[in-house]
């Protein structure tokens, strides 16, 4: 750290004075109970939970929520592990599924088994099979899906008709994305035909992932004791980038999300993305179309959910927290909150509301995502090893993307560090 | 208590008592003074020094109760072969970064320690990437070094020469690393200098040309020797910098390509921070505390025999 940084730092906890307590506790008698959210959201999403919030706490009088911001929700792990430590954690806290299997280790999370089973109406079921998957760790469920996403194929409608290519169909294959990418390959202009992260963070892998998927591969044998994706599947799909990298037809990105500028500028005909990016591109005021991803044998996608994640604060501010998730991913609210937000709705049952069509309206190409949640049929493994698994097969991707390891000992190198990995108890 | 004095008068004297005399005792308002920055840096940094050494013996996710395993962190430790890959490239860094940073510093604090037109506007310009933060740092050299839309590459093709991948090319990503550190960290060596050259007396440099001394002679044998504390204070600060090495590598290559630039403290981020193994992040942060602290050690021993005070 540069030595102004560190005054900078010095002088700020100075001044702040070192820790505030600012968590509200239960106000003794009335059975009134104030609970606290920890959330991460910026702009739209932001006002959309305190809005939601303020209508809860408005439509019955003996909870009061308050919705607090930690700030980028990359970091919120540390902060929140730092509550936990201190005593006083949030009641809810919104954090990536990527880490529910290691959260659910710490013994102040709330087992929402008991809570989900006495209570048939919250239909855990209506929640898409992914979400519902990555919020349970060994059978116990330790949070309440709060996003889903997939990736689903953007293209630029202006470089397919330059290119002479016909729009993608929902019938597309491998074969079909890999002419298109190679026809709207032109370096002369700096043109790529697609864009792949390639920072070897799981940005890396889980692209991959659903590449290995459609080819029929998976990633752990079904016991989940040793490593899958070395099979004929996976290197199918890693050869297909070996293909396309060495015909110059991916940008490779470097994890700064420049694919994004790149393609809305009409340097890049394709992208694999999902729902997050829409409105910028929306914003860039292009003419791009949406179809799900093409096919090797099915068109599965691959999605990361997010969960609302609830800590033990005794049993009347756990009811409390309940209800308040409860109400808050209800198909009606859940509804509102994509209106608001155009996030896709986290419950399958929504796309049957009177609202959801002006929903899709509003923010176009968002149905396709939408529906594209059918093809997101697998997790990744649920396992507090995952984060490693993810590192091996990230330089694997990346070493034949770079056209350093040819797919098949790039697999079987990353197989066998897998192997060693899940052959560590615990 | 009275004093007799020897005249035979009589003088009183009352010792002042024992907080009064604390009131007024330098000691106190010395302490007084440090107290603040001594708290912070207790509560900061020593008991989480402290602390983290508990943790090194510990099997910790910091996310679940701990246990106890002896050694056994730091016996994985020194099997590990991403550590020692990670340790190869920490030192390669290290020795390129240290000396050039600290050799280009005097180079260009002497080009910047006379009565020039616009020196102001000079020191400023070496000055300013010290105080841009790390992370504009990196987005900056990111685009930069972009091997498709870069302005860097686009000046190579301009005069002719070969593309480069930089920091997607796993030979040159560590180069690169070092060459946006030396750029980010260069101002602050320079100030050192600047300021340590303003402290050598000008009548030396002028008996020395009196003398016939050459200005390369002068430079050598007067002003290098005369710098000898500055250079010392840098090169051992610099080394802890550069073992240190971190923020920069986090902003733009995340360890990579094919982990060519995973250094020790990103090894450590990643043990502790994206595999969750807390204890096992620890002990590498102590490996690298007695690394450093022996280092520094040695720099400051060999310095102590060959570096010149003046005063």
């Amino acid at each position: 750290m540069k030595p102004l940084t560190i005054i900078l730092i010095a002088a700020a906890l100075l001044v702040s004075g070192c820790g505030g307590s600012s968590n509200s506790s239960t106000s003794p008698g009335h059975g009134h109970v104030n609970i606290v959210v920890w959330e991460g959201y910026t702009e739209t999403e932001a006002m959309a939970i305190k809005k939601l919030a303020a209508e809860f706490n408005a439509s019955q009088p003996n909870i009061t929520v308050s919705v607090q911001s930690y700030g980028n929700s990359d970091y919120a792990l540390q902060k929140v592990l730092a509550a936990i430590a201190g005593g006083r954690p949030p009641d809810i806290s919104y954090l990536y599924g990527s880490w529910a299997p290691n959260i659910a280790t710490n013994p102040g999370v709330v087992s929402l088994n008991k809570l989900i089973a006495a209570d048939p109406s919250f239909q855990w079921n209506d929640f898409w099979s992914v979400e519902r998957q990555v919020a349970t760790v060994n059978g116990k469920i330790v949070g309440v899906p709060a996003l889903v996403d997939n990736l689903a194929l953007v293209y630029n409608k202006k470089l397919f008709a330059q290119a002479g290519l016909s729009a993608p169909t929902p019938n597309w294959t491998w074969t079909d994305f890999e002419n298109a990418a190679v026809k709207l390959t032109d370096p002369a202009h700096k043109q790529f035909g697609w864009a792949y992260v390639n920072d070897a963070s799981e940005d890396t892998v889980w692209r991959f992932w659903a590449m290995l998927w459609q080819a029929g591969g998976a990633i752990l044998t079904p016991d989940g004791k040793h490593a899958a994706f070395d099979s004929p599947a996976g290197v199918k799909a890693l050869t297909l980038l070996q293909t396309l990298a060495r015909r110059k037809s991916i940008y490779f990105d470097n994890g700064s999300g420049n694919y994004l500028g790149l393609f809305t500028s009409g340097h890049i005909g394709m992208l694999w993305t999902g729902p997050w990016d829409l409105s910028n591109i929306t914003a860039a005021k292009m003419s791009y179309g949406v179809q799900i991803l093409p096919a090797d044998l099915n068109h599965q996608t691959i999605s990361g959910p997010d969960n609302w994640v609830m800590f033990n604060n005794g049993s009347a501010r756990t009811q409390a927290a309940w209800q308040f998730l409860k109400w808050l991913t209800s198909p009606a609210i859940d509804l509102k909150w994509a209106q608001m937000t155009g996030d896709l709705p986290i419950r399958a049952s929504v796309s049957g509301l009177s609202g959801y069509r002006q929903f899709v309206k509003k923010y176009p190409g968002i149905g396709l995502w939408a529906k594209n949640l059918g093809n997101a049929t697998q997790a990744r493994p649920v396992l507090t090893v995952y984060p490693k698994i993810s590192t091996a097969v990230g330089q694997a991707v990346q070493a034949v993307l770079l056209g350093k390891t040819a797919p098949q000992q790039a697999l079987q190198q990353a197989a066998q560090q897998v192997n060693g990995m899940l052959a560590v108890p615990g | 208590m009275s004093v007799h004095a020897p005249t035979g008068r009589s003088v009183t004297y009352k010792r002042p008592g024992v907080l009064t005399r604390l009131a007024r005792s330098e000691h106190v308002a010395g302490w007084a003074f440090v107290a603040p920055a001594t708290i912070l840096i207790a509560v900061f940094a020593l008991i989480p020094i402290g602390w983290s050494l508990v943790l090194s013996l510990q099997a910790n996710n910091l996310i679940a109760p701990a246990h106890y395993v002896g050694l056994a962190n730091y016996r994985a430790l020194a099997k590990d072969p991403q550590f020692r890959s990670a340790v190869v490239h920490t030192l390669l860094y290290t020795v390129v970064f240290v000396p050039i940073s600290v050799f280009g510093a005097l180079g260009l604090a002497v080009a910047l320690n006379r009565r020039i037109r616009g020196i102001r506007f000079y020191r400023l310009a070496v000055f300013v990437p010290l105080v841009t933060s790390t992370v504009a740092t990196g987005i900056i050299f990111l685009w930069l070094l972009d091997p498709t839309f870069g302005l860097v590459n686009y000046l190579l093709h301009a005069v002719g020469l070969p593309q480069q991948q930089f920091l997607q090319d796993p030979n040159q990503a560590l180069w690169c690393i070092v060459a946006m550190t030396v750029w980010g960290w260069l101002g602050f060596d320079v100030i050192i200098y600047l300021a340590a050259l303003q402290g050598i007396p000008a009548e030396l440099l002028e008996a020395a040309e009196m003398d016939g001394a050459s200005r390369l002679s002068a430079f050598r044998s007067i002003v290098v020797p005369l710098l000898g504390p500055a250079t010392l204070f840098l090169v051992v600060w610099s080394t802890i910098n550069a073992l240190q090495l971190f923020d920069e590598i986090y902003v733009t290559t995340r360890g990579g390509p094919l982990g060519s630039t995973t250094v020790i403290v990103y090894y450590l981020y990643q043990q502790a921070f994206q595999f969750f193994n807390g204890g096992y992040g620890a002990a590498i942060a102590y490996v690298l505390f007695v690394a450093i602290l022996i280092v520094t050690l040695v720099q400051l021993w060999i310095g102590r025999r060959r570096v010149y005070y003046s005063s």
